[in-house]
């Protein structure tokens, strides 16, 4: 078993980043090879896809191809997808994945086209397949296959306002311990602000539970088992609900981004922990520009292991035009584009991208981006891209971990409880094929 | 004209005429016949996570009688179909009233009294979400100002039912004024003469003559309405998701994420099949209603 688990889980993913990073480039590589077709991308209406849009009319000029976009909000695209694929219709071409969320689950079902060849043979010279993330092609490397091209890289930080921390005479908290021991001192030295802020809505605790429970030392699977009773699992889960049940604030159990930003950005929040892609909304209007710290989530017992993801490009299994999806998906990936993202805030998946003197010159204009952009390093090195359980099923093992949070922010159950109830329900879902 | 001939023609003349409105008619009777029949065949298939498909029997109705989740939504289900339907007919009746006898109410305050069914769900619920948002909300900020202390709303496992009542009742109750006050408009003035000559109290009135005759009308709203409630899914979906925990779960939103975010589409469509049979079990309930009240 466990070498099959190594085989699956380094030694195939090691295969396919190596035939990405020994690029074969066709001397005779020609942009405008497919100059006529018109190329379907179903996307997501994000910051992501918005800043790659900007630049739609430069790709059409480029290769002579029409972009056709379509484009929904996260969930609504999920769906269409779903609807597109059952259907085996090649409706879509090129469409947006989270390899972290949907990954091993679309992959299974043969949605995802093999991008390890075109990856290897198809590529411009300026394209640079070695400047990816190695982490992020690893986490989109699923049986051996290279599966979508990442778009960008992103995490939950930690949001934190220095003039309140100065105020109330406390530091830059640097373990799980100082944030709840700086939470239950703001509390008290400034009632008009909310402690501490982060997800408490049910699919999307995961997202930020996965950064306590990691570096508290936990896991999500322990010898093919649900592993949340575990001592780490319900230090993590208690910990994780102390913290917004008695320092977040009321209905957090309601809160994704929006809400925590919103609440941030208005000035009533202390510290917030959220996703790094939320920077340019939290610092809009100015309000929190030179009074907000940034940093990885603060250690725990194993440590900070970050979670790190990133949006990828996949090609669709049933796309007619193959060849002609990669040439937007190699454009979208490109370091050139990368690099116009990047200057819109969309923290690039290439640290060639993350050196360049015109984007260091951008992040050098405010503190604020010196931090996130220090904090993004950490995610790129240590991040760990485990959210929620690394299974099939695993938008679905999210809505039990949620669960199992919500349960102890609203105190309907006790903590041995609510793991073994969240144990129970996802043990199921492990043992589905 | 021989009566042979007539008839000869009379019969052509229908030839023709359900010949030139049978396209139409395919065409309908196939865009409702055939999503049914979809949807009865993906109930009997299963589907598992990566999307592979097999035939399953009734599996997926007995997996259904043993499901928790199930039962709860069938629950959440019913509970805010029947807080929402008392609440917009309560009021929407008194509403229409209002607008019945206030006659010289401006134009513009009779169509605000009216706008909110106008405004599409999702908007609603948008503005709904932000003005009862715990933190920042406006609706806790008035509690708190009149010294009454402040409300979850939304965010409590308690409340939550008929918090979402409420928006929705507050979108759709002058959509029921608007179908009631119809029904005023055509009561014949001669029974109201009558009472008058009679000495009835407007009270009386109201409990004897109006509520008696407007009954066809009421159900007739109750049974537009109830189709709506039991498929209730987007103000829920904006403003909960089916949260917190699973306490705003209704079957919509239950058998919603089955299929679109779990990908079981077999067991979604068994779900939603089983949701179907409900509503018209209600709406013939209501026609029933409707008939052993009407005048």
């Amino acid at each position: 078993m466990k070498a099959r688990m190594l085989a699956t889980h380094v030694a195939l993913p090691v295969v396919a980043i190596a035939a990405v990073t020994v690029p074969s480039h066709a001397a005779d590589f020609d942009w405008m090879k497919f100059k006529g077709k018109t190329v379907t991308f179903l996307a997501n209406n994000n910051p992501v896809s918005q800043a790659l849009l900007t630049y739609k009319a430069d790709f059409e000029k480029l290769t002579g191809m029409t972009l056709k976009v379509d484009g929904y909000q996260e969930q609504q695209m999920r769906q269409r997808l779903v609807t597109v694929m059952n259907a085996n219709s090649d409706e879509v071409d090129v469409f947006m994945t989270l390899p972290s969320r949907e990954g091993e689950q679309f992959a299974a079902a043969g949605w995802y086209g093999d991008l390890t060849g075109v990856a290897k043979s198809e590529v411009a010279k300026e394209y640079d397949p070695n400047g990816l993330s190695q982490a992020l092609l690893k986490a989109a490397t699923f049986g051996g296959k290279l599966t979508s091209m990442p778009m960008n890289i992103e995490g939950p930080i930690f949001y934190y306002r220095t003039d309140i921390f100065k105020k109330c005479g406390l530091e830059a908290p640097k373990t799980i311990k100082d944030v709840e021991a700086a939470a239950e001192k703001l509390k008290t030295c400034d009632s008009g602000v909310t402690p501490f802020v982060s997800r408490g809505l049910k699919p999307a605790v995961a997202y930020t539970f996965s950064n306590m429970l990691h570096n508290i030392g936990g896991s999500y699977i322990a010898n093919g088992k649900s592993n949340l009773c575990s001592a780490k699992g319900k230090e993590a889960l208690d910990t994780y609900s102390r913290l917004l049940r008695d320092f977040g604030p009321p209905g957090v159990v309601n809160y994704s981004f929006q809400q925590i930003s919103a609440l941030y950005r208005s000035g009533r929040a202390a510290m917030s922990f959220e996703s790094s892609n939320e920077l340019r909304t939290v610092m809009e209007g100015g309000a929190r520009l030179k009074d907000t710290g940034l940093l990885p989530f603060p250690a725990g017992e194993a440590g900070q292991v970050p979670t790190t993801i990133g949006w990828g490009m996949a090609i669709s299994s049933h796309s007619k035009q193959p060849e002609a999806a990669w040439y937007f998906v190699q454009w979208a990936t490109s370091p050139e584009v990368q690099k116009k993202m990047a200057l819109q805030g969309i923290a690039p998946p290439r640290p060639s991208v993350a050196k360049d003197p015109e984007y260091r010159k951008w992040i050098e204009e405010e503190p604020v981006r010196k931090e996130w952009q220090a904090a993004l390093d950490v995610l790129a090195t240590k991040g760990s891209s485990e959210v929620g359980y690394p299974i099939v099923a695993n938008p679905e093992s999210r809505e039990f971990i949620g669960q199992a949070v919500q349960d102890l922010i609203l105190k309907q159950k006790t903590v041995e409880q609510a793991c073994a109830d969240a144990d129970k329900a996802l043990d199921a879902l492990i043992a589905q094929k | 004209m021989s009566d042979t001939a007539a008839t000869l023609t009379q019969d052509r003349q229908k030839l023709e005429m359900a010949a030139l409105s049978a396209p139409a008619v395919i065409f309908t009777v196939a865009m409702i016949a055939f999503p049914v029949v979809y949807t009865i065949w993906l109930g009997f298939q299963t589907f598992s996570s990566t999307g592979k498909q097999s035939f399953a029997g009734l599996a997926n109705y007995s997996r259904l009688v043993v499901d928790y989740e199930f039962w709860h939504g069938l629950w959440v289900t019913i509970a805010l179909y029947v807080l929402s339907l008392a609440l917009q007919i309560v009021f929407g009746v008194w509403l229409a009233l209002v607008l019945f006898h206030a006659k010289r109410l401006p134009g513009i305050v009779r169509s605000l009294f009216i706008s909110p069914f106008m405004m599409p769900p999702v908007v609603a619920g948008m503005m709904w979400l932000v003005i009862l948002d715990p933190s920042l909300g406006a609706a806790n900020y008035i509690l708190q100002s009149f010294g009454l202390p402040p409300s979850d709303w939304l965010a409590s496992p308690t409340w939550v039912i008929p918090t979402v009542a409420l928006i929705d009742s507050w979108q759709w109750t002058p959509y029921v004024a608007l179908i009631v006050l119809g029904g005023l408009q055509s009561l014949p003035p001669s029974v109201y003469e009558a009472a008058q000559i009679d000495g009835a109290s407007p009270l009386k009135t109201f409990q004897r003559i109006t509520l008696p005759l407007l009954l066809p009308t009421i159900v007739t709203a109750a049974i537009l309405r109830s189709v709506d409630l039991l498929r209730f899914f987007d103000i829920i979906y904006i403003t909960t998701q089916g949260g917190p925990g699973n306490a705003s779960n209704t079957l919509n939103i239950y058998g919603f994420r089955v299929g679109f975010e779990f990908f079981n589409i077999g067991y979604a469509s068994a779900l939603m099949l089983t949701l179907t049979a409900i509503v018209f079990g209600a709406v013939l309930a209501f026609n029933r209603l409707r008939g052993a009240v009407a005048w």
